[in-house]
């Protein structure tokens, strides 16, 4: 470079002071409007219960980080909205960086100590060079974004509700919304270059070939025939419109979508690894147990719904919404936002609009069965699809819980739920049978079942509900008693001391009845001596693991599927023959996606020496079966199709496929279920992977 | 507006019943006791009353057994007084006894209206609401699925036979047997039934228990088995062949 030249630029070229004091006021202007817009929010969360999540937080900080320095999260079900999206982050983060250093070295260091402003020579070419590229790939990611929502015709990110038919609510405001954050992301970074490339092109320092994209851009205005005084006024006006638009996107970031940038990283931070999977006891001393109003909700509510940035990947992942039930995750965080906002942030953006019959909810009204539908609430199965794909960290579930909690409270219970509940509060199951009986399923076993009350075991088997009514999985059950027996394991069952573990009722938001099952279960165990734990049901499995410690009893607790690989591993198992079938697995919500096993039932396929295909919605966008959450003890009418069948058909399509293989009780009932009602008997054959095994076993007896 | 609600504990169906030693009665001990399902009925046709007008609902029940849970049951449900009868409820508890002990108990509590079950499991006959009307002197109407509240007088929708219903009016006070209430009855949440358990009171109240039905029970037995069916197997040519077989041998077909 040439001796003598000054490397770098004038923040105000040609302006005078009047026009530089017009650019700070205005910047003023906007940096109190996009405080006030803070203001209103902390106000909001400050509105909120308090709920404590600040343990780790430097762990915390920088998982959340992790997650949003890599876009993992965008790129959930969609490989290339996490690369765009990775593109515009990264490229956003380079430029606010840019910007900064501006500030510090233009701002704050020319009236503190001129001689330590650093932003010149070397510096500033490295900088021009490095935010031309994450300029380029911002303008370049958010440009494949828009090009993405107008070409691919997405069903996630068209706003139709699945509760309400068109013509009862106008979401014109969100797609507006949307297009002014895209149009301004664009319109910013166009202009920035612009800027860029008239001054380029009007002055031509030698040096700002390193600004790579402003230089190439310089050059094409020449080419395209500007004269040389045109870029130099031009850029003043272009200049203008860069700053008015990057001002005007500071003062919109707390009203708009664009907030997400800082609120979907405190969600992150502030999330609960195991949200849904342990739900939170009552609250002592509090009034009532669910979320009945808008103060119900916590501060991390409050602040998950302004996170949510409409993405759609919980709406296609949801089984509820999939079967056309009046559920979507997307519109229950989006319904519950705009009324808080509604009642305590306004003036607020994307404000709802109900048309004809349905006003719009009144302030103090009752957040469940009233700005959320009873049936929308019912129609969840709790299988934390929504949770795990969402991008921003949102914890539906626990949410959805909290409301029915609400409804319980209200009496607002379907009458086959209500049956179910107070068979499970009088006998233990949901079966409407006496609790002498739940132990008669080991009848014809060619052994006696040890009563783990009576005497020590290895193993106690928590069976559950389904596996010791149900007639047809009762099947299972011998089978898989006959295999431990049969690998020599020393196992037992609590017989009628057994109580439903209650997983599913506190999933229905029935907190006191789940405490009387997990209390009774809690002190009937205590009588017990084993070592181990092994359930059935991957229901009983999450609760027993995962809630039971906070009513003071950890156990060691494994599903089966994980105690038979062990058991064929450790050669207490032997094949007679691989079973040679080609076999699909469904993982069941509670054991794979809540609890994380996939491994050990592939695991055990492959011992068997069965060929997995899988199907496209595996491990953990395995879809469910549409069971859980209590899902099995309602009405079914609100379903056009049941998620079982969109399952079986999925299966199905995979060609050649000759067994459906579940890991779950209720999977069982189910899906065999399924295939007949969407007559695909013949096709597929729904397996339980203990008789699976069983069928495959070489040994006859204990060796 | 006053509405006394008799909860009649009755043994649960599902579990297998015993008979006691001397033959006389099933055994209570071992039976599992509930609400009777009819009274359940009658309960929310009351509170579904008190829902509408701000009827006052008291319910009472045998004290013994699950008294208090059915009690508290009621209260969690919106009831707003529960009372224990004290009295010699021992076994066998016929129909004129439980009549007489109702019967006096509302007599001291005062009612407008008193909504019972049509039946129970133990009194298939629908004796009670009947007994308890004429020792008080009301009138009484039974089978009914509705109630409605207009001043001095009820209406009330009385199921027939053959999918028909009378609505009629009665005079207050009065006895009616619910059949069914007009809803689904409300689920009582079990964090309400321990809320109640902890903060309501249950009542006492000593009633004369001397009903006399003039019946002796001389023994209790179980059905006895009068004829084996038998169960048909094969291939379904085979199961019509054999049935063809049986009809004309017993001189059914022609």
């Amino acid at each position: 470079m040439t001796v003598g030249v000054r490397v770098d630029r004038e923040t105000f070229r040609n302006f005078s002071s009047a026009e530089v004091a017009l650019f700070y006021a205005l910047a003023c202007v906007a940096l109190a409007v996009f405080a006030y817009g803070v203001f209103l929010k902390l106000r909001k969360y400050r509105r909120g219960r308090f709920e404590r999540r600040f343990d780790n937080l430097p762990a915390r900080l920088a998982r959340a980080l992790a997650v949003v320095a890599s876009s993992t999260g965008v790129a959930k079900r969609d490989a290339l909205a996490g690369v765009l999206h990775g593109a515009l982050l990264w490229g956003f983060v380079a430029l606010f960086i840019g910007t900064t250093i501006v500030f510090i070295d233009d701002d704050l260091l020319r009236l503190v100590h001129p001689a330590w402003r650093f932003w010149h020579g070397a510096f500033y070419l490295w900088f021009k060079l490095l935010l031309n590229l994450f300029g380029f790939a911002f303008l370049a990611g958010v440009a494949a974004m828009w090009l993405r929502r107008k070409l691919f015709g997405l069903p996630q990110l068209d706003y139709a509700r699945v509760d309400r038919p068109a013509g009862e609510y106008d979401r014109s405001a969100y797609v507006r919304g949307d297009a002014l954050f895209l149009g301004l992301f664009l319109a910013i970074a166009a202009t920035g270059f612009l800027v860029e490339g008239l001054r380029i092109a009007a002055d031509r320092p030698a040096f700002e070939v390193w600004s790579v994209v402003g230089w190439r851009l310089a050059d094409a205005l020449q080419a395209a025939g500007l004269p040389h005084h045109s870029s130099s006024q031009l850029h003043f006006y272009v200049w203008w419109v860069h700053a008015l638009l990057a001002l005007a996107f500071v003062a919109y970031i707390p009203f708009s979508k664009a907030s997400h940038m800082v609120t979907a990283l405190a969600t992150l931070v502030f999330a609960d690894a195991d949200a849904g999977r342990r739900l939170p006891r009552a609250v002592a001393g509090s009034e009532h147990l669910g979320v009945k109003k808008l103060a119900d909700l916590s501060w991390k509510n409050l602040l998950e719904l302004d996170a949510c940035t409409k993405c759609g990947r919980c709406h296609m992942a949801c089984p509820a919404r999939a079967s056309g039930a009046p559920l979507s995750p997307r519109d229950l965080i989006l319904d519950l936002r705009e009324y808080a906002d509604a009642s305590w942030a306004r003036p607020a953006l994307e404000q709802p609009r109900f048309l004809g019959r349905d006003a719009a909810p009144q302030p103090e009204a009752a957040l469940a069965g009233g700005v959320i539908r009873s049936d929308t609430l019912w129609a969840c199965t709790t299988c934390r699809a929504c949770v795990a794909v969402c991008p921003v960290g949102i914890e539906h579930v626990p949410l959805i819980v909290g409301l029915r909690r609400s409804l319980i409270e209200d009496g607002e219970v379907d009458r086959r739920l209500g049956e179910a509940f107070e068979s499970l509060a009088r006998r233990g199951n949901s079966f409407g049978q006496s609790e002498k009986l739940r132990g008669r399923w080991t009848r014809g076993l060619p052994f006696a079942v040890k009563d783990a009350r009576k005497e020590p075991v290895e193993f106690l088997w928590f069976v559950g509900d389904y596996a010791s009514y149900n007639p047809r999985v009762q099947e299972v059950s011998r089978a898989l008693a006959r295999v431990f027996w049969r690998a020599g394991l020393d196992f037992g069952i609590a017989y009628d001391g057994e109580r439903n573990a209650g997983n599913d009722v506190r999933r229905c938001g029935e907190e006191g009845l789940f405490e009387l099952l997990a209390e009774h279960n809690v002190q009937m165990l205590a009588q017990c001596r084993f070592r181990e734990m092994v359930t059935t049901d991957p229901h009983s499995f999450n609760t027993l693991k995962n809630e039971y410690p906070d009513f003071g009893a950890t156990y060691a607790v494994s599903h089966y599927t994980q105690v038979l690989v062990r058991l064929a591993e450790q050669g207490k198992l032997r094949l007679k023959a691989p079973l040679g079938k080609r076999a699909t697995y469904h993982d069941p919500c509670y054991l794979g996606r809540y609890n994380g096993v996939y491994d050990a039932p592939r695991r055990l396929i492959g011992w068997l020496g069965l060929d997995l295909v899988e199907m496209p919605r595996s491990r953990q966008n395995s879809f469910c079966c549409g069971a859980g959450g209590g899902r099995i003890w309602m009405d079914e009418s609100n379903v056009r199709e049941r998620p079982s069948e969109n399952r079986i058909k999925e299966a199905v399509a995979l060609g050649g496929v000759d067994y459906f293989v579940v890991a779950c009780p209720k999977d069982v009932t189910m899906y065999e279920d399924a295939v007949k009602t969407s007559g695909n008997e013949g096709k597929i054959r729904v397996r339980d992977i203990a008789e699976l095994v069983e069928e495959a076993l070489a040994q006859d007896g204990p060796a | 507006m006053h509405i006394v609600v008799p909860l009649r504990q009755s043994p649960d169906l599902v579990e297998e019943l015993q008979i006691n030693a001397e033959a006389t009665d099933i055994d209570r001990q071992a039976a599992k006791l509930g609400i009777s399902e009819w009274d359940e009925q009658a309960l929310e046709e009351a509170l579904c009353l008190k829902d509408g007008s701000g009827a006052k609902v008291t319910v009472v029940t045998a004290e013994g057994g699950q008294a208090e849970e059915l009690l508290f049951t009621a209260l969690a449900k919106g009831a707003d007084r529960a009372l224990k009868l004290a009295g010699d409820f021992s076994a066998p508890m016929d129909n004129h006894r439980l009549a007489r002990a109702l019967a006096d108990a509302i007599g001291r509590l005062g009612a407008n209206l008193v909504l019972t079950g049509v039946q129970s499991v133990e009194d298939l006959d629908g004796q009670v609401a009947v007994l308890l009307a004429a020792m008080l002197g009301w009138p009484h109407v039974s089978v009914v699925t509705r109630v409605e509240l207009a001043g001095e007088t009820a209406q009330v929708k009385q199921e027939h036979s053959g999918g028909v219903s009378a609505e009629l009016e009665v005079r207050l006070p009065a006895v009616i047997g619910v059949q069914a209430a007009r809803r689904t009855p409300r689920y009582a949440p079990v964090s309400k039934v321990r809320q109640a358990q902890k903060s309501a009171k249950l009542e006492r109240l000593a009633v004369a228990t001397d009903g006399r039905s003039g019946l002796r029970v001389r023994r209790v037995f179980k059905p006895e088995a009068a004829a084996q069916a038998e169960m048909i197997q094969g291939t379904p040519e085979e199961i019509a062949a054999k049935l063809v077989a049986i009809l004309s041998e017993r001189g059914l077909s022609r």
